[in-house]
Order: C-alpha cells, then sequence, then structure tokens
C-alpha cells in the first residue's frame, strides 16, 4: 500500500495534475476569500468554508479520474495486481495520495486564517469544527470519484461521470424542497451537502461524521469490488 | 515449479480454457505455442494471479493461487505482452517501485535495482524518463521490472514480439542467460524462437493443451516415424506398392535428379503396424520387387509438423 501511494504521489507531481489541483483550488478560494472577507470586512470563516466545499464537487475529479481508470486503459494494474499487494492495499494507496494531496492543499488556505487573525476575531473551536466537516467531505467526495474512476476505461469518462455524479448529489440537495416532505428526508439525509451543515455551524456533529466516514469506506469498498469482480469476468482490473 | 491443474476460464459464454493442465519444472525454459487466440495470454494471465481461474487450480511451489495469493505471486515476475509501464516514470523510479511491490526489502532495494538494471543492459538509460524510450528498452524495463524481487519464476508474454531482429536477438540472449537461474514460462506463435529457446513446449488450442512435452520427445513420438527413401526403381511400379504397405499412412513423392530413380518420404507408424521395425519390412518389400535401396534416412517429425498437425486437419477437429 505504501509503494502504491509513493508512486501516486511521485504521480501527481511529475504530471500536471497535482499542480492544476492545488492551483485551481488555492485560486478559486482565493477569489472567494476576497469577496467573502475581504471585500464584505467579515471575519465569518465558517461561511467561508461552506462556500469553498462546493470546490470539491469541480475538482475532486481532477485528483481521481486517473487514480483507476488510467491503469486500466494502460494496462498497468497488470503490474500492481500479480504482484503481491492486495486490491484493498491498491485502492487504500491511491485513495490516501489523494487525500494527502487535499490535506496539503486544505492546510495552505490556512493563509486565509491568518490574514482574518490580524485583523479580526477567529473562534478556534468553530474553526477546527469547520475545517473538520470540510476535510472529512472533501475525503467522501474523493471516495466517490475514485469509485467512479474503477468503473470507467478512460480517465476523461472518469472525470466526466464523476463530476455529474458530484453535481448530482448537489442537485439532490436542491430538490429537498421541491419533492414531498417524506422523500425530501430521505434525500437531506443522504445529502453530502446538508449533512455539512452543523460543521459550518460550528456543531461537532458525530452524526455527519459517522455519515461522511460511512460514506467514505462503503464507495472505498465498492471501487474494490469493481476491481475483483472485473477480474472474475477476465477483463483485468 | 508451477502447475496448473485442470484450469477452466469463460469470458460469459465462450471458453477460453478448457482444463489446461500442463507443469513447468524448476529452472526449465518453458514455450507456450498457439496461434492467435488459442488461450495463450489467458493461461499467462490465470498463472500470474491476474485473472482467477472459472475452475481448476494454480499451483507455485506446491502452494494454491487461490489459497496464498501473496506467496504465490512474490514467486513470478510477470511481464505481459504489453509491458506495464508507467510513462512520467524514470527507469530508476519505475525499477524501485516495482521491487516496493515485490516486497524487496527497503535497504536493499537501490542494489538490488542497479544489479537489475545491470543484469538488463539498462545503464544508459536508468534516468530517462520511460515514455521517451525506444520499443526495445521499454521491453527491457518491462522484463526488467519482472525480474525485481529476484522471483523463481519468469512469465513473458510473447517477449520479442514487434522488435527488430537485432533486439530480437538480445532479449533472447538475455532470456537464456536467466534461465541459468530461472523458471522461464514465455508464449510465442513464433516456432523458430521456440525450438530454439525451449527445454519444453505446451501446445494449445482452442484453449486445450494438444500437446505437453520436452521439445526432444515432442518432435520424436507421437507413434510416427518418416523414412526417407532413394530407390533405383521406377514410380508406377512403385507407388502402389509402397502405398499398400500397412504401416504407411502417407507417401509423399519428391522431385528426382536422377532418371529411374524414384525419391519418396513414408510417413509411418512406428511399430510397422505391430509387425517389427517398418525399414525391416520396407527392405524385405523392395528386394522382393527387385529395387534396390540407393538411400534411406529416418527423419524426425519438426516442431512445425507437429505443430501443424496438432492445430489443423483431423487432430485439431477432434478438440
Amino acid at each position: 500500500m505504501i509503494a502504491v501511494w509513493k508512486r501516486e504521489m511521485q504521480s501527481y507531481f511529475y504530471t500536471p495534475v497535482g499542480y492544476v489541483f492545488m492551483g485551481v483550488f488555492l485560486m478559486l478560494s482565493s477569489v472567494i476569500f476576497y469577496l467573502q472577507i475581504m471585500r464584505q470586512r467579515s471575519s465569518d470563516l465558517l461561511t467561508f468554508i461552506g462556500t469553498m466545499s462546493y470546490l470539491w464537487m469541480l475538482l475532486c475529479p481532477v485528483l481521481t479520474m486517473r487514480l483507476l481508470a488510467e491503469e486500466r486503459q494502460k494496462a498497468t494494474d497488470q503490474l500492481l495486481i500479480t504482484s503481491p499487494v492486495s486490491l484493498p492495499g491498491i485502492v487504500l494507496g491511491k485513495y490516501l495520495a489523494a487525500v494527502t494531496v487535499t490535506l496539503v492543499t486544505v492546510a495552505l488556505t490556512f493563509v486565509y486564517v491568518f490574514v482574518v487573525m490580524l485583523y479580526g476575531q477567529v473562534f478556534d473551536g468553530e474553526l477546527l469544527t469547520g475545517y473538520l466537516g470540510f476535510i472529512l467531505q472533501g475525503c467522501a467526495f474523493l471516495a466517490v470519484d475514485l469509485f467512479i474512476s474503477g468503473l470507467c476505461r478512460t480517465p476523461v469518462t472518469a472525470a466526466i461521470l464523476a463530476f455529474g455524479m458530484n453535481f448530482a448529489l448537489w442537485m439532490m440537495d436542491l430538490l429537498v424542497s421541491a419533492v414531498p416532505a417524506s422523500l425530501g428526508k430521505v434525500l437531506s439525509f443522504l445529502s453530502l451537502y446538508s449533512r455539512n451543515e452543523p460543521f459550518l455551524m460550528g456543531q461537532l456533529s458525530y452524526a455527519s461524521i459517522v455519515y461522511d466516514v460511512v460514506i467514505t469506506c462503503i464507495f472505498l469498498a465498492a471501487a474494490v469490488y469493481t476491481l475483483d469482480a472485473r477480474r472474475y469476468r477476465g477483463k483485468g482490473a | 515449479m508451477i502447475e496448473l491443474r485442470d484450469v477452466s476460464k469463460r469470458y460469459g459464454s465462450v471458453e477460453a480454457l478448457r482444463e489446461v493442465s500442463f507443469t513447468a519444472p524448476e529452472k526449465h525454459i518453458v514455450g507456450l505455442l498457439g496461434i492467435n487466440g488459442a488461450g495463450k495470454s489467458t493461461a499467462l494471465n490465470i498463472l500470474t494471479g491476474y485473472f482467477p481461474p472459472t475452475s481448476g487450480q494454480v499451483l507455485v511451489g506446491g502452494v494454491d493461487m487461490l489459497r496464498d495469493p501473496r506467496a504465490c505471486k512474490r514467486q513470478i515476475g510477470y511481464l505481459p505482452e504489453k509491458p506495464p509501464l508507467y510513462d512520467e516514470m524514470t527507469v530508476r523510479d519505475y525499477l524501485r517501485f516495482a521491487a516496493q511491490l515485490k516486497d524487496v526489502k527497503r535497504a536493499s532495494i537501490p542494489a538490488h535495482v542497479e544489479e537489475i538494471i545491470g543484469l538488463t543492459g539498462l545503464k544508459e538509460v536508468r534516468g530517462r524518463v520511460i515514455g521517451h524510450l525506444s520499443k526495445g528498452y521499454r521491453q527491457r524495463v518491462g522484463l526488467a521490472q519482472a525480474l525485481c524481487g529476484n522471483p523463481e519464476t519468469l512469465v513473458l508474454d510473447e517477449p520479442t514480439v514487434g522488435l527488430d531482429p537485432r533486439q530480437v536477438s538480445e532479449i533472447r540472449t538475455l532470456m537464456q542467460q536467466l534461465s541459468l537461474e530461472h523458471t522461464i514460462i514465455f508464449s510465442s506463435h513464433m516456432l523458430a524462437e521456440i525450438q530454439q529457446m525451449c527445454d519444453r513446449v505446451v501446445i494449445l488450442h482452442r484453449g486445450r493443451v494438444v500437446r505437453e512435452a520436452d521439445l526432444d520427445d515432442l518432435t520424436d513420438t507421437d507413434g510416427r516415424i518418416h523414412l526417407r527413401v532413394s530407390i533405383a526403381a521406377d514410380e508406377t511400379r512403385l507407388l502402389p506398392a509402397l502405398k499398400g504397405l500397412p504401416f504407411v499412412r502417407r507417401v509423399r513423392q519428391h522431385t528426382s535428379a536422377q532418371p529411374g530413380v524414384t525419391e519418396v518420404t513414408l510417413d509411418c507408424d512406428a511399430d510397422g503396424a505391430g509387425r517389427g521395425d517398418p525399414r525391416v519390412q520396407l527392405f524385405r518389400l523392395l528386394a522382393g520387387l527387385d529395387a534396390p535401396i540407393l538411400h534411406l534416412a529416418q527423419e524426425r517429425d519438426s516442431l512445425e509438423d507437429v505443430f501443424l498437425r496438432v492445430t489443423s486437419g483431423e487432430e485439431a477437429a477432434a478438440v
């Protein structure tokens, strides 16, 4: 697993993928920071984090698109699968590499926090809770998109499908008010965005933590299952 | 030693392998021969744990691949038909990654990789990005990857396909060198390559093993011998008599440079249809016809003869 993680980390920064993700994320978050914090003369970092969370929808597919789809396209999965590494080890190694790049990027957004601390007041507990939710939500999106990468033959297809899936998750949130209340409750319960709301109000919601962790585990397990099922069908991973 | 026992593989309704069994003894070069679509790559993919079989067993050193895949995979280095290379990595980084995957101890990885680089002739390109290498070098990097972890068995799927003659020769030399330390199983549809390289041959046809034998036995047995005979007699008198012999399956006539001499090859049952050495029976027949034998030589089946016989005609139809 560590070998796979290291290779993926190298790959992110041997190719433009890692730089594009970090660059675009930081550029867009800077724009949000300017519009919501600097321009408004506000120190409401939780609202800022809440808006930043929409970047997951857009940018997680960039990190995950080639993780499994490209291995399949270039048949490099033959090296991984015929080596003494388990399928969960392969999937976890790749997932953790994507999470690592994400965490480094999130760490760079602390610059905004320092700027606010210079000119205003920051509530540590609220801020940490907000960031915890933000990171957990990002990790869940990465797991969903990694699973989609495992379903696809090419990275481009994986990126488009992952973006579509992320968009559908966001749409699900918008549909809550347009459908009968009972269905709305279900959609709201399942929505990655609604589930993040307690964090954005400074509440450490165990239910939301469990939800994000469960979603992550389910989609990682589904990715492993997809690869294994394809092996049994005789089409490699 | 690697052994396949009654391995079958289905792709939906297509049966790619049907109860395939063969053994690769230690430090032998075993050639897997078959026409395109015979099931060679499927057999190798199953052998290396890339696919599980639909039924049957793969035993690596006596260990079942399904029971302990990790232990089995540690003993196998695999070069698929298309080498699994990451174009953005340098040769050295790629081989270090492969060594990590193969559970080589961290401290010994640099020395191990350098040794393999030396063995496979990659010193000149070790710092270069794989995507910029020629096909020959890419094949070598693929082979180097298979050597990482010093596996007992190397499985090579058409390792020389698409290479120029010089590269083919280099890869073959390297394989022969490696066979001193490793068991090598490789697939090919090039008969000359198999004949030149292998100790043992497995011929696959329509997903079945139709022959498995040491190369010498394969071309020597099969219950047939071929007698090439030059006879000082007219063919019109001779041919009906030769065809009438009970042990003669086929008479192939050759053009003779000398007038009045008939040259033929007789495909015979080795046991003379149960009546003893066919050469003795032939001698008696020709003596009775007053047809002196000018030359008699026993020829063996070539690999090509065997291959064509088992992959076409009656034997193939029976598969």
